[in-house]
């Protein structure tokens, strides 16, 4: 049964009892709704309703409902809450008329009242309430009640309300919008009240392409009057949903001829107006408008205004609030890719080492992952100046004070090597990733490991190894697992680049080092990668540098702790698939059947999931070993004195069964 | 819910498809989801299958619905409630202090030290409070061991009672995310059956405080009755409360309940009981762990950055069929996707 019907345990005296005249007319209309839900559960495919069941649960659907609309005038916040998450359920109960005619008006005058958590909820559930009104004919019956708490001040509820009235709208016929909506708007964005402003600024997108053309040029006024208001929060609302709704009408009027339709010169200006705003929090929004307004511009191949627009994107990269700067460098590579011509980028060389040379950390940071785009732009338009003029601020920034700009250089810095070429990178950029394989603070290695892939395929594995094998060696032990993690998983890499000859003598000993790490995890991604190694090198390698060094384990003391046998379990239980039914049968086998009778029922659990792996392998050719000697085993195992032992061997035991 | 067994099955697979999914409004609020009947405890299979599905939800630190809250109380309490208040644990196993709802270094303790069932845990107490997600570390914790009782024990700690979940976060965290206070008082009910210590091995001692004046032998701690709130004073309070000090003998503890004892206390009563060691966690220790005592007593704590805040280590403590004692040192969980917060947050008002 339902949270709100088991939760709250009300006797159905209680429930059929609420106080309003609903109630009378409820019963009848309930049935209804009954009969829909059960309808709708039965094609939902829970077809083990019987008949029987269906009318006891019609009598029990009935006190829910009575129950949910007594709820919504309860006294306890939470209760209101609950009851109002159910809002479809009353709808469907009451039926289309009776929730236009009673429930909605009853909605109207509560909710405004009520507390902010309830009402975001009902703002959130009526969005989905078009069909249980009747359809689109009478969607704009919802508008009234949604205006009205869209004038909540608490932005959380405003927003709901904002989403559910696009919701709605998108059911609406043209003339609707022309008689409801479009006034809808008008009088939020005239009241003289900041937070229903901030609410009409998000209902423009939904619309602003099913108006008449005198229509749209209007509402394109009444935006730019938002953008121009008195209230700082308004215009950053406004400047916020700007991009958005520059992007909507681009994509409809994509043809240099309709700036007209477009209202161009109101969207410029509206730009123009946010890059002159005198706060910043509304300045930097202006960054994203450009990015809008030049791809735009860019699609229709239209350059006349780009100058100017340059120009006020030199001025924002020059802005004393770091707040501005910073959205500029984070979304430089946007920028630069939206200009689209050399000379804009040329020029914008001395700008980006301005901004790496920001005294704000966060800026540079933000244009430390930049670079590698902006980088290939130079390159493309003169190949001389990411080497003269950028490397050498790199190399500063990796000695960056700031241990987060460091991190964010060493994720995005590996993306140089492919712009700079092969010696290029050899000479300057490795010296580079060396340092900053040393660096103090974790992240900065770590990000330069797992990107090496990048630098690999421009120098090459050898030379990579050669240069960077040392300091990979050295983070082989490092003292943070995360480290030692990202190492390994670069081994299968090196592995099959390097070929078996190199990496015996170099790495093979750390892969069978990182079986014994004390963290969990390290074990697994070493189990993980002995199964890649055994995949490149083959099965003979293999057993040479595996499989008999595993079972040379058992003669150690080591092999007295538990964790270290069940990682020699858990390594050739990876292996079973990769390697040939001979060499199962001959080493990995007896191995497996030596730990089903370990002392420790962890061991011996994991040994029964290990010998139906085991038994998949035999299974074409040793079929008697299967029959004769692990299935006997298993059945000895679903009597063990541990119970997780016997579900597993049980388990396992239907698996084999199965199998055979 | 003693209903045909062909039904039940059904259910749960209607259950468990409506939980993959619990931030759906649509599906939480359908109509159809009225005729939900709560799964089986009867069916093992549709136990186990249910249970996996809710600890593949927890994994992902996604809450339980509250039927489900329920329904797996209802379950631990079955289990629990045969514990006894010493609850005899074997090796080997991973000793491991408070979580404090740091769900997501809960997940890191598992990577240090392998998933469970494959390692064996015990858990000395304080699942809840602190951290921002109490609900899902008591609830991934309490289906844990339902689901291998044998492979995990969970102790009582001393936030494990409805007094102090009310003040550090318990149960406003119940009431934000159920809109209710119902789950809170499930699972408050539930911790009165929580074992309140562990013997490993009769020779390792755990708990989630310390020892109590009232207390010489562990016997007499078998001698509790441990169903109930946990008390302002008395013996169940001291071991939930209680902390190791320098200074020898019982002492009065600033926290206002339980006691501080000294090593002479710790000597005499490890002697007594024949213990190699008091493990037991409560305290903040920046190491993670600490040996107190001249190795008698140990302190676990298993919160990284405890609060978000403290910059401090975790540690668990491995021990091993031949009672060898490893530690594993680890700091907080890296979460992708979160911004990374440098010592200046900047303020964007984005």
């Amino acid at each position: 049964m339902s949270a709100a019907a088991t939760a709250a345990p009300v006797s159905p005296l209680d429930a059929a009892n609420p106080s309003s005249n609903d109630n009378n007319g409820n019963k009848d209309n309930d049935n209804n709704g009954g009969n829909n839900n059960n309808n709708e559960s039965n094609e939902a495919g829970n077809n083990n309703d019987t008949d029987q069941s269906m009318s006891k649960s019609q009598v029990e659907e009935l006190y829910p409902i009575a129950l949910l609309m007594d709820e919504l005038r309860h006294d306890d916040v939470a209760s209101r809450v609950q009851a109002m998450k159910r809002l479809d359920t009353i709808a469907i109960a009451l039926g289309p008329e009776r929730t236009r005619n009673e429930l909605i008006p009853f909605l109207e005058d509560v909710i405004p009242e009520d507390e902010d958590e309830v009402i975001a909820i009902a703002a959130e559930e009526l969005g989905k309430f078009v069909p249980f009104v009747g359809g689109s004919q009478y969607a704009t019956i919802l508008i009234p009640v949604l205006e009205k708490v869209s004038a909540c001040e608490e932005p959380i509820v405003r927003e709901k309300a904002v989403d559910s009235l696009n919701q709605i709208s998108s059911s609406l016929s043209s003339q609707q919008i022309t008689n409801d909506f479009i006034p809808l708007i008008n009088r939020l964005a005239k009241e003289r009240w900041f937070s229903l402003h901030i609410a009409a600024t998000g209902l423009f997108k939904s619309i602003i392409l099913e108006v008449s053309r005198s229509e749209r040029l209007e509402l394109m006024k009444l935006y730019s009057d938002l953008i121009h208001d008195d209230s700082p929060m308004v215009r950053k609302a406004a400047g916020k949903e700007l991009p958005e709704l520059i992007n909507i009408l681009c994509q409809q009027f994509n043809t240099p001829d309709n700036l007209e339709d477009l209202n161009w010169n109101l969207i410029t200006n509206m730009y123009e107006a946010l890059v002159n705003d005198n706060q910043d929090a509304v300045k930097f929004l202006s960054v994203d408008v450009l990015i809008s307004i030049l791809q735009f511009l860019k699609k229709i191949n239209e350059t006349s205004q780009v100058d100017d627009l340059f120009t006020s994107l030199i001025t924002l990269i020059n802005d004393p609030s770091w707040r501005v700067r910073y959205m500029v460098a984070d979304r430089f590579d946007s920028l630069t890719n939206n200009f689209n011509d050399e000379k804009y980028t040329l020029k914008l060389v001395p700008n980006i080492i301005s901004l790496m040379k920001d005294n704000e950390a966060e800026v540079r940071k933000a244009i430390s992952k930049q670079l590698p785009g902006f980088a290939k732009l130079v390159n493309s338009a003169d190949n001389s100046i990411v080497l003269k003029e950028i490397v050498p601020v790199v190399n500063q920034l990796s000695m960056d004070e700031s241990e987060t700009v460091r991190s964010a250089l060493a994720s995005e810095i590996t993306g140089l090597a492919p712009i700079l070429g092969k010696d290029a990178t050899i000479e300057y950029l490795l010296p580079i990733f060396v340092e900053m394989l040393k660096d103090e603070f974790s992240d900065v290695r770590l990000n330069i490991i797992s990107k090496l892939q990048i630098v690999n395929e421009v120098i090459g594995i050898q030379l990579l190894s050669e240069s960077l094998m040392p300091a990979i060696t050295a983070l082989a032990h490092d003292k943070l697992w995360r480290v030692r993690l990202a190492i390994i998983q670069q081994i299968p890499l090196l592995a099959e680049q390097l070929g078996i000859s190199f990496f015996d003598e170099t790495l093979g000993q750390l892969c069978m080092e990182w079986l014994w790490d004390p963290v969990y995890s390290i074990r697994e991604a070493a189990v993980e990668n002995l199964r890649k190694l055994t995949e490149f090198f083959g099965e003979d390698w293999s057993k040479d540098e595996i499989i008999n060094k595993i079972l040379e384990k058992r003669q150690s003391k080591d092999f007295d702790n538990f964790i270290c046998r069940i990682t020699c379990l858990f390594t050739f239980d990876n292996l079973i698939p990769v390697v040939s039914s001979e060499t199962v049968k001959e080493y990995l086998y007896p191995f497996v059947n030596e730990m089903a009778d370990d002392k420790v029922p962890n061991i011996r659990f994991n040994a029964a999931k290990s010998l139906y792996h085991v038994a998949q392998s035999l299974i074409k050719n040793y079929k008697d070993i299967v029959l004769e000697e692990i299935k006997p085993t298993l059945e000895r195992l679903t009597d063990d004195e541990d119970e997780d032992v016997r579900y597993f061997a049980q388990d396992n035991l239907s698996k084999l069964e199965e199998l055979l | 819910m003693d209903l045909d067994s062909d039904v039940q099955m059904e259910d749960a697979i209607d259950q468990q498809h409506t939980q993959q999914s619990p931030q759906s409004p649509q599906l939480i609020n359908s109509a159809s989801n009225l005729n939900d009947i709560p799964i089986s405890t009867v069916d093992p299979k549709t136990q186990i299958n249910t249970l996996e599905g809710w600890m593949e939800q927890l994994s992902k630190c996604q809450p339980l619905s509250e039927e489900s809250v329920k329904e797996l109380c209802n379950m631990a309490i079955e289990v629990v409630k045969n514990e006894q208040n010493v609850q005899p644990v074997h090796v080997p196993v991973t000793i491991c202090g408070d979580i404090h709802g740091q769900f997501h270094d809960l997940m890191e303790l598992f990577k240090i030290g392998g998933p469970c069932p494959d390692t064996n845990y015990l858990f000395m107490g304080d699942y809840v409070d602190r951290g921002y997600y109490s609900v899902e570390t008591v609830s991934y914790l309490v289906a844990m061991k339902i689901r291998y009782p044998k492979r995990i024990t969970i102790l009582r700690g001393n936030h494990e009672s409805r007094q102090i979940t009310q003040v550090y976060g318990f149960y406003d965290e119940c009431f934000r995310k159920y809109g209710s206070s119902n789950v809170w008082k499930i699972f408050t009910d539930l911790f009165d059956y929580f074992p309140i210590t562990a013997l490993v091995e009769n020779s390792i001692f755990c708990l989630h405080g310390g020892l109590s004046p009232m207390i010489e032998t562990i016997d007499q701690v078998r001698e509790l009755n441990r169903f109930q709130e946990v008390p302002h004073e008395g013996p169940m309070c001291d071991l939930l409360w209680s902390d190791p000090d320098d200074r020898g003998g019982w002492g009065i503890s600033p926290r206002g309940a339980g006691f501080t004892f000294g090593q002479d206390i710790s000597e005499q009563f490890n002697h007594t009981n024949n213990l190699s060691l008091t493990a037991r966690a409560h305290q903040l220790v920046m190491e993670g762990y600490s040996w107190s005592h001249q190795d008698l007593v140990v302190t676990i704590f298993s919160a990284p950055n405890y609060c978000y805040r403290c910059g401090n280590q975790a540690a668990i403590m491995e021990v091993d069929e031949n009672h060898n004692r490893d530690f594993l040192q680890y700091d907080p969980s890296v979460r992708p996707g979160e911004p990374t917060v440098s010592r200046k947050t900047p303020d964007y008002f984005l």
